[in-house]
């Protein structure tokens, strides 16, 4: 593995003069300055070295008379950031998506919120933001008013949903969503079909947008902590652990032993809930109910085991900065460990069936397919990825809490179909419980918990998890008070939604809902 | 003329329409419990003793919701649809014998058995067409699903009923149902199964799902129908279910006719009607629980390429053994 | 076919369900078990707090909200405003504020859902 100093030398050496002074933090040693304009020829490089290097997030943090966009990019299992300014008064530079189309939502999003035009961007419009919000206003500005806003309807552009005729044929339109028995949550899918084959997909999400990177600047940090875990219910865990590790990352401290050992137990805890209510949705969604049944029964376990680990069923409110909130008493392993192994049996039968059932392959083999140069091209990221060989998993690039020190496999297949995805995800529970047996087995003796300083010193930091549904990327930007500059949130189903794009166009309608499911779709997530 | 009291007792007491009605009930409870018990759950539990009353409950209630008819659909089809399409679910089965001889008495003739096909195809039409004339995308992907997929299936049902008639020599099913000493159901293991398959995909259950799958087309045809009509379309599915298994019965299971003990013996002709159509149900409940939704390319190429040949060839087996069975018997 | 083909084990599963007790909890007639540490609604001793207003100042839901009793200023807590993340347990100095297993709070009475700071003048303690 190509380690960061060399990336670094090969960047300033091929960059030249064009690379400027970085300033000091806790990103400086992962990342580059440049002007803009430049970006593009750091992302060339970068690209040209290694195939597998995709765009994690894009940020836009507001300093004032600039922004600062800051291209994180995913290469050889670290993040390196391209950093550039741009000035407010003329907020304008070039896009990036036709070297790496899987930037499109992430430049979206930012010329939503702050309003910097991305020049060339192929598909440009309102992505998190509603069509009647103002256009001059732009909420993560500092210097943005957000009271009394009025609705103008000259503002809304209505999207193209008339039948349109082109040279094959008449288009009929179809709309999924955003109320509809196949989402859970709501956003809209328009699908131009030509008779069963769809031909084009055009997705509109931003309808649970709350605006949580906002709020979260008007909270403390200890406040943040409870506000982050309600952007997803299903993966709550993964975004406290998250923003905890970044901020113990600007103050510099490292949590206790122990606490590290607990955080992954509830870590893993969460995981086997949310893959055991996918796999339980997928087989509703295929028409399987008793699969349905059965599983969602099964993961009463999981929400037993959950809840007398940290006190609620879903939300847990057990992680925070300086390690956990309350300790595992020695006296209910023994019970703890006894649901797990009823589960490691369930999941016999449930990999048994996958493997076997006929009708059920019938729905999921060879649907949906998302190939491995494409799966690269689109930056998509988790059980997306990893069914189509794509292997990739933030526990193993980067370890973090302590996954360096328990032994477990990576998941992946190489069919790329939902059967595919369904599958990793199958298997990756299995490894949770192996894993939480070994955490049990080896917790640390020591303090659970450290106190940490209400104010936290200025500086900048990135961390990531391995959420069920793929990598999870926090920026956390302080200021020196105890309420943060900025908070960005990149959430792993927003990085996959352009796959949702590519596997519905070219295939057939009646396999859009079980292929959309096996995507994990988790739209809370998204829209933050 | 005067008015002959057994006929009005038959047609609208027992074994008429009260009874096809308490029936279909009956089918409807023991179908839902059967289904959860599958998926380890309790099924209706509460209204009435273990919960029998729940889909009379259910009957009321959506009687006494409002009854909405959307301005664009097309209003004489739309509103007349779910009454028309129960009324001949219930006419199909009055030719049915349930406690040894038909409804009306001696209505049974030559080729009833062809009619009673004929008129299931009709009342899943006017299903089709319930869909049809409400003005909305999901009604009618829906009801042209049902459209294709009964249209396929009918001519396999038909084919394979032939079996049990080639056996019988007639074409009348109380002949059928009279003449079975051995069910037909163990004569013509193959063509039994096959029925059952088929039957499955007329009454619209897992696998052949597809009209009524709500993560694709939210309710298929029964979308813009509510209150009343709602009630009569919902209550005309059931009675088709009912009608199903009524069919599977009388033609491979001897019907109502089984061994008698004292008492009159129409009432143990009805209770062996009774509890086959049960059976009945539960296998097809069965089935149902064991096969995912299939989607519709699927489902008509399990029609067109494995049902139809293998009923044809079944209609070949039943000519032969209906042939060496007649010989034996000389 | 040389492979041999198996078959799904959902066939047999189905079957043997039939015979098995429901999963299906019988709420309300039988109570579920909480284990000790569940977060329900909290229970506030007046005899140990300090007045510090810590708690009100650190809820992430703004459900805490100081009032005046007797002179001193007490929390008043808006349960529905709460989200049970027992924050306010935490910052209390004191340990003021403790969690009891009790989480039947649907109500259709807004007054149910306030636990107001009182001095109980003839026992001594609270609510």
């Amino acid at each position: 593995m190509t380690s960061v100093e060399e990336i670094l030398t090969t960047l300033s050496k091929e960059l030249g003069e064009k690379m400027l002074q970085t300033p000091p933090s806790q990103l400086e040693k992962v990342s580059v300055r440049v002007n803009a304009g430049i970006h593009r020829d750091a992302l060339k490089i970068l690209l040209d070295k290694d195939e597998s290097a995709g765009m994690s997030a894009i940020t836009g943090v507001d300093l004032g008379e600039t922004i600062e966009v800051m291209y994180h990019v995913r290469t050889h299992g670290i993040i390196v950031t391209i950093r550039t300014q741009v000035p407010k008064k003329d907020p304008r530079i070039e896009t990036i998506t036709d070297i790496l189309p899987g930037a499109n939502f992430h430049e979206r999003e930012v010329a939503d919120l702050f309003g910097i035009t991305f020049e060339g961007h192929p598909d440009p419009g309102r992505l998190v933001l509603s069509e009647d919000w103002p256009r001059d206003l732009f909420p993560l500005r500092k210097d943005a008013e957000i009271t009394n806003i009025e609705s103008k309807k000259e503002n809304i552009t209505a999207l193209d949903e008339s039948n349109q005729s082109s040279d094959e044929g008449v288009l009929t339109t179809v709309i999924i969503g955003p109320q509809h028995p196949a989402l859970i949550e709501p956003e809209k899918f328009s699908l131009k079909v030509d008779g069963e084959i769809v031909k084009e997909v055009k997705p509109r999400i931003g309808y649970v947008h709350r605006g949580i990177e906002k709020a979260a600047e008007k909270r403390t940090y200890l406040q943040d902590v409870y506000l982050v875990e309600r952007i997803c219910g299903i993966c709550n865990a993964y975004h406290a652990a998250c923003f905890c590790q970044t901020v113990e990352t600007i103050m510099g401290t490292e949590v206790p032993a122990r606490a590290k050992f607990l955080r992954t137990i509830v870590l893993e805890l969460n995981r086997i809930q949310s893959h055991m209510l996918l796999l339980g949705h997928a087989g509703l969604e295929i028409g399987y109910e008793p699969f349905f049944q059965y599983m969602w029964r099964d993961r009463e376990i999981a929400m037993d085991t959950m809840e007398s680990l940290s006190g609620n069923r879903v939300i847990a409110s057990f992680v925070t900065i300086g390690g956990v909130r309350r300790d595992l008493k020695e006296e209910r392993i023994p019970k703890i460990k006894a649901g797990l192994a009823t589960l490691k049996k369930r999941m016999v039968f449930y990999k048994n069936l996958l493997e076997s059932d006929l009708t059920l392959k019938m729905r999921t083999k060879g649907v949906g397919v998302l190939e491995r140069q494409d799966a690269l091209k689109l930056c998509v990221v988790g059980p997306v990825a990893r069914g189509s060989d794509v292997k990739m998993d933030v526990r193993k690039d980067e370890p973090y809490a302590a996954y360096d020190k328990i032994p477990f496999k990576m998941i992946s297949y190489s069919e790329g179909d939902s059967w595919a995805r369904l599958m990793v995800r199958l298997d990756e529970i299995n490894e949770s419980l192996d894993i939480l047996n070994f955490a049990l087995d080896n917790l640390p003796t020591g303090p659970y918990r450290m106190r940490v300083p209400r104010i936290v010193p200025a500086g900048e930091a990135i961390s990531r998890v391995e959420a069920p549904r793929g990598e999870l990327f926090y920026y956390v930007k302080s200021n020196g008070t105890a309420y943060p500059e900025r908070v960005k949130v990149r959430t792993p189903t927003f990085a996959n939604i352009l796959s949702f794009v590519h596997i519905a166009e070219g295939g057939n309608i009646a396999d859009v809902p079980a292929s959309f499911v096996s995507l994990d779709p988790c739209f809370s997530c998204t829209d933050r | 003329m005067s008015l002959d009291f057994t006929l009005v007792f038959r047609a609208l007491v027992f074994p008429g329409f009260s009874f096809i009605l308490l029936l279909t009930f009956l089918c409807d409870w023991v179908e839902r419990k059967i289904e959860a018990r599958m998926q380890n759950r309790m099924g209706p539990t509460y209204t009435g003793p273990a919960g029998i009353l729940q889909p009379f409950a259910d009957f009321i209630k959506l009687l006494a919701k409002e009854d909405m008819v959307p301005r664009n659909t097309r209003s004489v089809v739309f509103k007349l649809t779910p009454i028309l399409s129960f009324s001949m679910f219930v006419f199909a089965m009055f030719f049915l014998p349930i406690d040894g001889s038909n409804v009306i008495l001696n209505s049974g003739f030559q080729g009833d058995l062809i009619f009673v096909l004929a008129l299931v195809s009709v009342a899943n039409f006017f299903l089709f067409l319930s869909g049809w004339s409400s003005s909305n995308p999901y009604s009618e992907i829906g009801a042209t699903r049902v459209l294709t997929q009964f249209l396929g299936y009918d001519i396999p049902l038909s084919i394979l009923a032939f079996g049990p008639a080639l056996l019988a020599s007639g074409l009348s099913i109380s002949t059928i149902a009279a003449s079975q000493r051995i069910p037909f159901a163990l004569l013509l293991p193959w063509a039994f199964i096959l029925f059952i398959i088929a039957v499955q995909a007329e009454l619209e259950k897992d696998p052949f799902d597809v009209p009524h799958a709500e993560t694709e087309i939210v309710g298929g045809y029964e979308t813009e129908y509510s209150g009343r009509r709602l009630a009569f379309l919902k209550l005309a599915k059931d009675v088709q279910i009912v009608l199903g298994a009524v069919l599977v019965a009388e033609l491979f299971l001897a019907g109502p006719y089984g061994p008698v003990f004292l008492g009159i013996p129409e009432f143990w002709y009805t209770l062996w009607f009774i509890l086959k159509v049960l059976l009945v149900v539960v296998i097809t409940e069965y089935l149902t629980c064991i096969f995912a939704r299939l989607r519709i390319d699927q489902v008509l190429v399990v029609n067109w390429r494995l049902l139809m040949p293998l009923s044809i060839l079944s209609l070949a087996t039943a000519a032969g053994v209906a042939f060496w069975l007649n010989l034996g018997v000389g | 076919m040389a492979k041999k083909i198996k078959l799904s084990p959902m066939l047999k599963e189905v079957v043997s369900q039939i015979f098995r007790v429901p999963a299906t909890q019988k709420y309300p007639a039988v109570r579920p078990i909480v284990p000790e540490g569940f977060r329900g609604k909290q229970i506030f001793d007046i005899n140990l707090c300090i007045s510090c207003g810590l708690c009100a100042s650190d809820c992430p839901a703004k459900a805490i909200e100081m009032v005046n009793v007797e002179g001193k200023k007490r929390p008043l807590f808006h349960l529905d405003r709460c989200v049970f993340c027992y924050q306010c347990a935490e910052s209390c100095p004191r340990n003021a504020i403790k969690d009891s297993g009790f989480f039947e709070l649907a109500s259709t009475n807004k007054y149910d859902l306030v636990i107001r700071p009182e001095i109980d003048h003839e026992k001594g303690s609270e609510e």
